[in-house]
């Protein structure tokens, strides 16, 4: 990682000022976040955790009620416009005029941010060199399809050559395929150019490739840490066994070995272990059962079980405090 | 001149996505054009007022409908920025390194381009009543068009900016911009108005730029320059037009803020 952190949220709290028939909500206490240089994190929690107006924020859309942001070494607040420069995003909702065709969308989007001369046919050529808009060029983005709307999003983005790139939920009622040729296309552009990514994203399969996740609850961070390392934190792995006859090896290892097992189909499940603890005994099953296994394996708890996991304890630490307080105080 | 390059971009964009819906051109066009047939031909026999015996009310209404259909147009415009701000086009444009004026002269251009089509085609209909002003006058008329619809459009951006939904700023045009015109002159003139409703169509900004539209149509720039009745109208409808995209501006610039307050935490 960098020494300059590209995105640094420092001490972040955002207050919705209340009405006559609503109490001011607070949706972010106290947030500190930073984002490295060339670095794809991923941000997510549950509804109402803070991720959207952390995002509002992050654009210059919306004022905190405290704290500070640097975008790009640059104050957020007291200088929007440097780091508007610099920034690219991508906005859960279509951002492009669907009323014109690709090409005029990208067109007013280089006026935008000034690229003229021969530089702005280079920048195009540049921006749709990995999207499948080639023969669209000139068709009205009403009529393109889900998935290349998207990339019309992003390739739009892309054009100004951001050094940060912040994307909203960007693959919301995207099918998989379209989805997965997104995220990848987004990849591979952010690694040719080491952009420093922000995502927001529910979808944990999207996280799982990132450098780092933050999940973000009641507008505090909960967890800020490289998957991997997230997953580690739940401290469970399970050994799953492919039997060539089910019942048999069942059987066979609660025997032998007195292992809890528990049965999935035509799969075997052995019980949860401490971490590292599975390679063991996935070595003495292979020694003992060879002949009855199809295929084994050791499977790391998903991070969606450490999202569930994470926000839940905490709302059962909140729960618990709050019961204090009222029976304590 | 980056601002010129960005606002007339967006400009250009507003107008694309006008012409490209046609439902929306034939409303804008046909519904003026209906109000005036109609009531113009309707009101002709007993339109009698006080010095004005030999004027048609289709002649009288004429340059009214075409302050209706600027109005229209405006309204129809600044109805896309409620939705365009929160999730569609404008979203980034606002993140854009662009200047905030630039942003509202882009929405401001374009919408009053489409007004001045509009208004241009209706004035095809001037010579068949009888009114044929001069290459000078033309210039006037034309001018008082684009004050006339810039300053619309500003208003109407300047309204809708802060609004949550698209149903809201129609109470806002039926209370407020409706009236503006109602009590311009357009539909009756002045001089017969009772004295409660003559005071609020004087103080009116829209009844001067009626009177700026009105004007050439029956009078030489050199009749005009030295009418105080015209002078003072232009100089209220040019001073309209800059409060109107200054607090437009005004409202771009501003960004929501989070309270200072200490709050209980969330739920």
């Amino acid at each position: 990682m960098s020494t300059m952190p590209m995105i640094a949220v420092r001490h972040l709290s955002h207050i919705y000022p209340g009405t006559r028939k609503q109490p001011p909500r607070r949706a972010l206490a106290d947030l500190s976040l930073e984002v490295g240089e060339g670095e794809f994190a991923i941000l997510s929690g549950p509804n109402g955790s803070g991720k959207s107006t952390l995002f509002r924020i992050l654009c210059g859309m919306a004022l905190p009620s405290a704290g500070a942001v640097e975008v790009c070494g640059a104050d957020l607040f007291r200088e929007p416009a440097r780091v508007r420069r610099c920034l690219g995003v991508v906005f859960q909702s279509p951002a492009v005029d669907k009323h014109l065709s690709v090409i005029e969308n990208l067109r007013i989007h280089a006026d935008l941010y000034g690229l003229g001369g021969p530089d702005r046919a280079e920048r195009l050529e540049e921006a749709l060199a990995w999207t499948d808009l080639r023969e669209r060029l000139e068709h009205r983005v009403a009529t393109l399809s889900g998935g290349l709307a998207r990339q019309v999003e992003l390739a739009k983005v892309l054009m100004t050559r951001p050094r940060v790139l912040l994307l909203d939920e960007p693959t919301t009622g995207l099918d998989p395929n379209s989805r997965r040729n997104f995220l990848d296309a987004l990849r591979r552009v952010q690694q040719a150019r080491g952009m420093s990514v922000l995502m927001t994203s529910h979808i944990f399969s999207e996280a799982e490739d990132a450098d780092r996740v933050a999940i973000l609850q009641d507008g505090r961070l909960l967890a800020h840490d490289r998957p991997q390392a997230l997953r580690a934190m739940l401290g469970r792995e399970m050994v799953v066994v492919e039997p060539v006859d089910a019942a048999a090896l069942e059987a066979r290892l609660a025997a032998d070995m007195g292992l809890a097992v528990r049965r999935h189909g035509e799969e075997l499940r052995l019980e949860e272990t401490d971490n590292g603890a599975g390679l063991p005994l996935l070595e003495e099953i292979l020694d003992r059962y060879r002949p009855m296994v199809r295929s084994i394996a050791i499977r790391q708890p998903t991070l969606e079980d450490v999202f569930v996991h994470v926000t839940t304890a905490a709302r059962g630490r909140e729960a618990a405090a709050a019961a204090l307080q009222r029976t304590g105080t | 001149m980056s601002m010129a390059r960005v606002s007339i971009s967006l400009a250009r964009r507003e107008f694309l996505g006008f012409i490209r819906q046609p439902a929306r051109v034939l409303g804008t066009v046909m519904q003026p054009i209906l109000f005036w047939v109609f009531l113009g031909a309707g009101f002709t026999g007993s339109f009698r007022p006080p010095g004005m015996e030999d004027m048609s009310y289709l002649e009288y209404f004429y340059p009214g409908v075409m302050v209706m259909m600027m109005l229209f147009a405006s309204v129809f415009a600044s109805i896309t920025v409620i939705e365009d701000r929160d999730q569609g086009f404008l979203q980034g444009v606002l993140v854009a390194p662009v200047s905030r004026l630039a942003i509202v002269l882009g929405k401001v251009m374009g919408g009053s381009a489409i007004a001045l089509v509009q208004v241009l085609i209706l004035s095809l209909a001037a010579p068949f009543l009888g009114l044929a002003p001069g290459p000078g006058a033309a210039l006037l008329l034309l001018m008082g068009y684009v004050l006339t619809a810039v300053s619309f459009s500003a208003l109407g951006f300047a309204l809708a900016w802060g609004m949550r939904s698209t149903a809201g700023f129609h109470a806002v045009m039926m209370v407020f911009l409706m009236p503006l015109w109602l009590l311009s002159g357009a539909l009756f003139p002045l001089s017969g108005a009772p004295a409660w409703l003559a005071v609020p169509m004087l103080a009116n900004p829209v009844t001067h730029a009626l009177t700026i539209i009105r004007m050439p149509f029956y009078a030489g720039p050199a009749t005009l320059f030295a009418d105080p009745q015209y002078l003072t109208s232009l100089a209220v409808v040019l001073a309209w037009a800059t409060l109107c995209l200054w607090a437009a501006a005004r409202r771009v610039e501003r960004r929501e803020r989070g309270a200072k307050t200490a709050a209980a935490p969330a739920e």
